[in-house]
């Protein structure tokens, strides 16, 4: 019985350190890690929000979206919206940062954080990935699967389906939530 | 063995890539590019340099039948520390290591080295054992990047410097690259080149026939 005691006390004890090591290292770096999540966030809202200006944002926090702004058009109106969501991929939860017209037609979008395998699931940061999207979601819908894509654009998601499902998913979520918006704030 | 024996052993003798073959998978996967095979290598170097410290210091008090347990322990606190520093200070290293910086916690460089190095010897001998078995994988790391980079994409990518963009561009090789380099079969292909010259080149230091 002495013998279990004192290895479990010692098993305690190492990883009681090896935690304070851990707690000290991210109380130092957890203000810089912040502040870098936030400059690409608002990066990201520049990047997507397609020439117009950006409002108030706005918390929703429903598990699929997580906070919608309006995008403003020149004379003041509602233009249509930037929405953050969130959805699940091969290697768990994923960001994906979109702006759509007041009808619900994507107008950009940008995975932001996720886990997804390098040369596989992590193609979908790249530029091209979204034109496959773009444009659609209004008139048009969204292409929830592969057997929705074209010949070459279902090739280049090959090997990567979770992480395609998982967007295609959030951004026809975040187009219906827009056109349940309407243009109107 | 002397201390500079256990120190430089791991640059070609005991090299863990080459020799010992350990590690496989991080190699494979981060090399296609230089300064994703420095980021990994100063990242291993430090989490095995660390773990081999800690594991021989404790090496007297952890009892053998937990053991595996607390390395793991230990090892997977080190590559959260790395994780976190890299996140904060070098985020395009940590973006590009992507799942490979997490999984550094079951790399067998680290596991290997503890169990058949710190846990039986000194602190001294374990430091230098880490320092030199990571410069080791870090050698071996970017020798394999730089060729798959420069004959695969034409280029050698490094860390960006004031003006320098970080990315070094090659006339002639990055208009018609061997792109099969830049892929995993690529990657398979060189190592096995790079492993019949290491294997004849030990043979021939042993005075075998090469």
């Amino acid at each position: 019985m002495t013998r279990y005691m004192k290895t479990a006390v010692i098993l305690f004890l190492i990883c009681a350190v090896c935690t304070a090591l851990c707690a000290i290292v991210n109380e130092v770096t957890a203000p810089v890690i912040a502040s870098s999540i936030e400059s690409e966030r608002l990066a990201a809202l520049s990047d997507v929000a397609a020439g117009y200006g950006i409002g108030e944002e706005n918390a929703v926090g429903d598990g699929r979206v997580n906070y919608y702004i309006p995008l403003l058009s020149e004379e003041g109106g509602t233009a249509g919206y930037i929405v953050e969501l969130l959805t699940s991929g091969y290697g768990g939860e994923m960001t994906v940062i979109a702006s759509y017209d007041a009808d619900g037609t994507l107008l950009e979008a940008k995975l932001m954080a996720n886990s997804e395998t390098p040369g596989l699931g992590k193609k979908a940061e790249e530029s091209w990935y979204m034109d496959m999207f773009r444009g659609l979601g209004g008139s048009e819908p969204l292409p929830l699967s592969k057997a929705d894509l074209s010949a070459d654009d279902s090739a280049a998601v090959s090997g990567a389906s979770v992480t395609f499902n998982g967007i295609a998913s959030a951004l026809s979520a975040g187009s219906d939530y827009v056109k349940g918006l309407g243009g109107a704030v | 063995m002397s201390h500079i024996n256990e120190l430089t052993k791991g640059i070609f003798k005991e090299n863990p890539t080459f020799i010992i073959m350990l590690g496989m998978c991080p190699t494979l996967g981060v090399s296609t590019q230089v300064s994703n095979a420095i980021g990994m290598g100063l990242s291993v170097i430090f989490v095995l340099t660390c773990s081999n410290i800690f594991i021989s210091l404790l090496r007297k008090i952890i009892p053998d039948s937990v053991r595996i347990p607390c390395y793991i322990v230990i090892i997977a606190s080190f590559v959260t520390i790395v994780e976190m520093v890299l996140h904060a200070y070098v985020p395009s290293v940590y973006e590009a290591l992507g799942v490979y910086l997490p999984l550094i916690v079951v790399n067998c460089i680290i596991l290997g080295r503890a169990e058949a190095f710190a846990g039986k010897n000194g602190v001294l001998d374990s430091a230098l054992d880490g320092i030199g078995m990571g410069v080791g994988f870090t050698l071996s790391l970017s020798l394999i990047a730089l060729i798959r980079e420069v004959l695969g994409a034409g280029t050698i990518t490094l860390f960006p410097m004031g003006s320098f963009s970080g990315v070094i561009t090659l006339p002639g090789l990055s208009a018609s690259p061997v792109r099969v380099l830049t892929l995993a079969a690529g990657a398979l292909l060189l190592m096995g080149y790079l492993k019949a010259f290491f294997q004849w080149k030990t043979e021939r230091c042993k005075g075998g026939k090469a």
